[in-house]
């Protein structure tokens, strides 16, 4: 903000602005006022806009901006000047600054000079266009990443290969931190889970059974259900959201400082050294969680039958043993290897995917716990079907 | 207001102390920042410069001393208070701070939006002015903070410091990670702001070149208070101090200087 002088101190009355218009000679003369301000632009800008532009009888009229009595001015005021200076121009009216000071000068000539500028239009798309649009980004976006996951799937079995082959490329101390981060330090939080759904299932399972009677039947139910899907489901969605996200994060914040750049230059493979221990230990890990898990929701499902129903220990085992069998167990463990598989793999594929900002950290650890959970989810259907299909 | 010297006091700093973990940064300093001037606060790592910057802006309480700001005490401001002064500063962070969420345009009319209740297309006329008065394109206004280089993000938070047209602007280290033709074109710039719309600026700043181009007056801060506030020709020429000794009579400063002349702004 500009002021006519410093050492005055405005009263509200003098800051009030305003202007007038009138006619002297051949002069049509903007006399403005007070202070033409931000704050005061927007009751400017409207009774600005109500003025209409004098229209010249003769082409010897001409325009006069009267700043003098002008106290303060800041870029809204000199633009709402120079906006009103030009349209009269437009209008046929030369016109010229008159009260102007050295600083008030150069601003004016400034906002004159910059805001003439050409504004690039904002492409404007219809809404339908806009929705066929989209439409076909997350189409083709599903094929590519679908191309992309199987490539990566591809670079790492070739990975696996080469380790079996020359096997001091293998990183024993990457593995077993990643095994301990991945596997040991969830084993409370998926005891806990799995724990409390098995407990809750038997709870309704009873609820529901009872009027036919056959609520002694909610043991076989939560038995089967835990070893063949709550067991392996549950832990696979925790583990993509505790580890795949990690893997992401840890591998995306890397990329992000170029560390993995950096890494390749040195000669150092970061498949070998980041994308192999991280799979290769949640392959390991999974089904050590998984185990843990049905173990846990069968001792939760035995607690609440203890409870509704009545059972003691040994009764609640021995009923197990009559619900189920290996094949069930084996049904539910079979899976949990891809399941790691296809997180350990979403969750590198994403963190390699990031790009040079924050932002772009943030979408692909969304993205791969989001891909980690519904892939899975795919996995457990195409499982369901196929081992049914065999009659297990 | 507050006079000194003749000068109008926009910011004054009196015995400030602040401590980190039992390591105190300052003991007693004292800083005026006269209206209109271009202020450089200089002085080596971990002194606080950039920490007094906070302070003055309210984003760090001191463990002492007064911060008085457009001659209103900083601790008995109310709320109300504070927002209009909010109002009446920009500040211009290391890597311009803008919000990656929003486009540039957009970032540039935050404070509008916050502060003030203008219509929308007066409030894209100003920013597209404010843009083009930072030196960047109309085309960048549609960009967002992560398709833009370096130095066009902080001319962008620059734009976006100057949306109110405040009265000070405060520049933490403007220059920095700016390659040399960029910064002297940003030195170019800051000038040259000053002088259009009559700014007063305080930077915190470890560059030469900027120091002797466009900086009037330059505070040392040293030994936990700021020691020494002159010109920079006057500090070169009588340093009085190892520190300034050192930092303005170097053979970085000599050669910063020897360019000096030819250089030198004028408007």
């Amino acid at each position: 903000m500009l002021k006519r002088d410093h050492t005055l101190s405005l009263s509200t009355q003098a800051r009030a602005p305003g202007f007038r218009v009138e006619l002297r000679g051949t002069t049509f003369r903007l006399i403005a006022s007070g202070a033409w301000t931000v704050t005061e632009a927007t009751k400017l800008d409207a009774a600005l806009k109500r003025l209409r532009v004098p229209i010249p009888p003769t082409p010897e009229f001409t325009g006069e901006m009267d700043i003098a009595a002008i106290a303060e001015i800041d870029t809204a005021g000199a633009w709402l000047l120079q906006r009103t200076a030009a349209a009269w121009e437009g209008g046929g009216l030369r016109t010229r600054y008159a009260g102007v000071t050295e600083s008030f000068r150069i601003l004016i000539e400034e906002v004159e000079r910059r805001g003439s500028a050409e504004r690039p239009k904002l492409a404007q798309t219809g809404s339908v266009q806009q929705l066929v649009e989209d439409v076909t980004k997350a189409l083709t976006g599903v094929w590519s990443d679908a191309i992309q996951l199987t490539s990566f799937l591809g670079e790492v079995t070739a990975g696996i290969g080469r380790m079996v082959v020359q096997p001091w490329r293998f990183r024993p101390k990457s593995f077993v931190h990643h095994l301990d981060h991945a596997g040991l330090r969830a084993v409370p939080i998926i005891a806990l889970i799995c724990f409390l759904i098995g407990a809750v299932v038997m709870q309704q399972g009873v609820v529901q059974l009872k009027p036919f009677g056959a609520e002694p039947f909610a043991v076989n139910m939560v038995a089967i259900l835990a070893l063949r899907e709550v067991g392996i489901l549950l832990t696979a969605i925790m583990v993509a959201g505790r580890s795949g996200s990690a893997f992401t994060a840890e591998i995306g914040s890397m990329k992000m400082r170029e560390e993995i750049d950096a890494m390749r230059t040195l000669g150092i493979d970061p498949m070998d050294t980041l994308v192999l221990p991280r799979v290769l230990a949640l392959i390991v890990a999974l089904p050590l969680l998984t185990f843990l898990g049905d173990i846990t929701g069968l001792i939760g499902g035995g607690v609440m039958a203890m409870a509704v129903l009545g059972l003691d220990v040994s009764t609640y085992i021995d009923k197990l043993h009559e619900a189920v069998d290996m094949q069930h167990f084996m049904a539910g463990m079979i899976k949990a290897p891809f399941a790691a598989l296809i997180i350990g793999l979403v969750g590198c594929l994403e963190g390699l995917k990031v790009e040079g900002s924050a932002e772009s950290l943030g979408t692909h650890v969304t993205s791969a716990v989001v891909k980690a959970i519904f892939l899975v989810i795919i996995l457990d259907a195409v499982f369901a079907m196929f081992l049914s299909g065999i009659g297990v | 207001m507050t006079f000194e010297n003749g000068r109008e006091v926009l910011i004054r700093v009196r015995g400030l102390a602040k401590s980190f973990g039992g390591y105190q940064i300052w003991d007693g300093l004292n800083l005026d920042v006269y209206r209109g001037e271009i202020l450089a606060i200089v002085g080596g790592s971990g002194q606080g410069k950039s920490v007094l910057l906070r302070v003055i802006t309210g984003l760090v309480k001191p463990d002492m001393g007064e911060v008085e700001l457009f001659g209103h005490n900083a601790k008995t401001l109310t709320a109300k208070d504070r927002v209009d002064i909010e109002s009446r500063w920009g500040i211009l962070f290391q890597d311009g701070a803008l919000f990656s969420s929003l486009t540039v345009l957009q970032n540039i009319q935050v404070p509008m939006r916050e502060h003030l209740e203008l219509p929308q297309a007066m409030m894209d006329d100003l920013a597209f002015l404010k843009l083009a008065m930072v030196g960047l394109p109309p085309e960048a206004a549609h960009k967002y903070p992560s398709e833009l280089s370096g130095g066009m993000r902080k001319r962008a938070g620059l734009a976006r410091a100057l949306a109110l047209d405040p009265e000070i602007v405060f520049l933490d280290e403007p220059t920095a990670g700016l390659d040399p033709i960029g910064a002297s074109d940003f030195d170019h710039l800051i000038h040259k702001l000053q002088q259009t719309l009559g700014l007063t600026v305080y930077m915190v700043t470890h560059d030469l070149d900027t120091i002797f181009t466009v900086c009037e007056r330059v505070a040392v801060l040293a030994d936990k208070r700021i020691v020494r506030t002159g010109s920079p020709i006057e500090l070169q020429r009588h340093p009085n101090h190892p520190w300034i000794e050192e930092y303005f009579c170097g053979e970085r400063a000599r050669a910063a200087q020897s360019g000096e002349q030819p250089r030198r702004l004028v408007v």
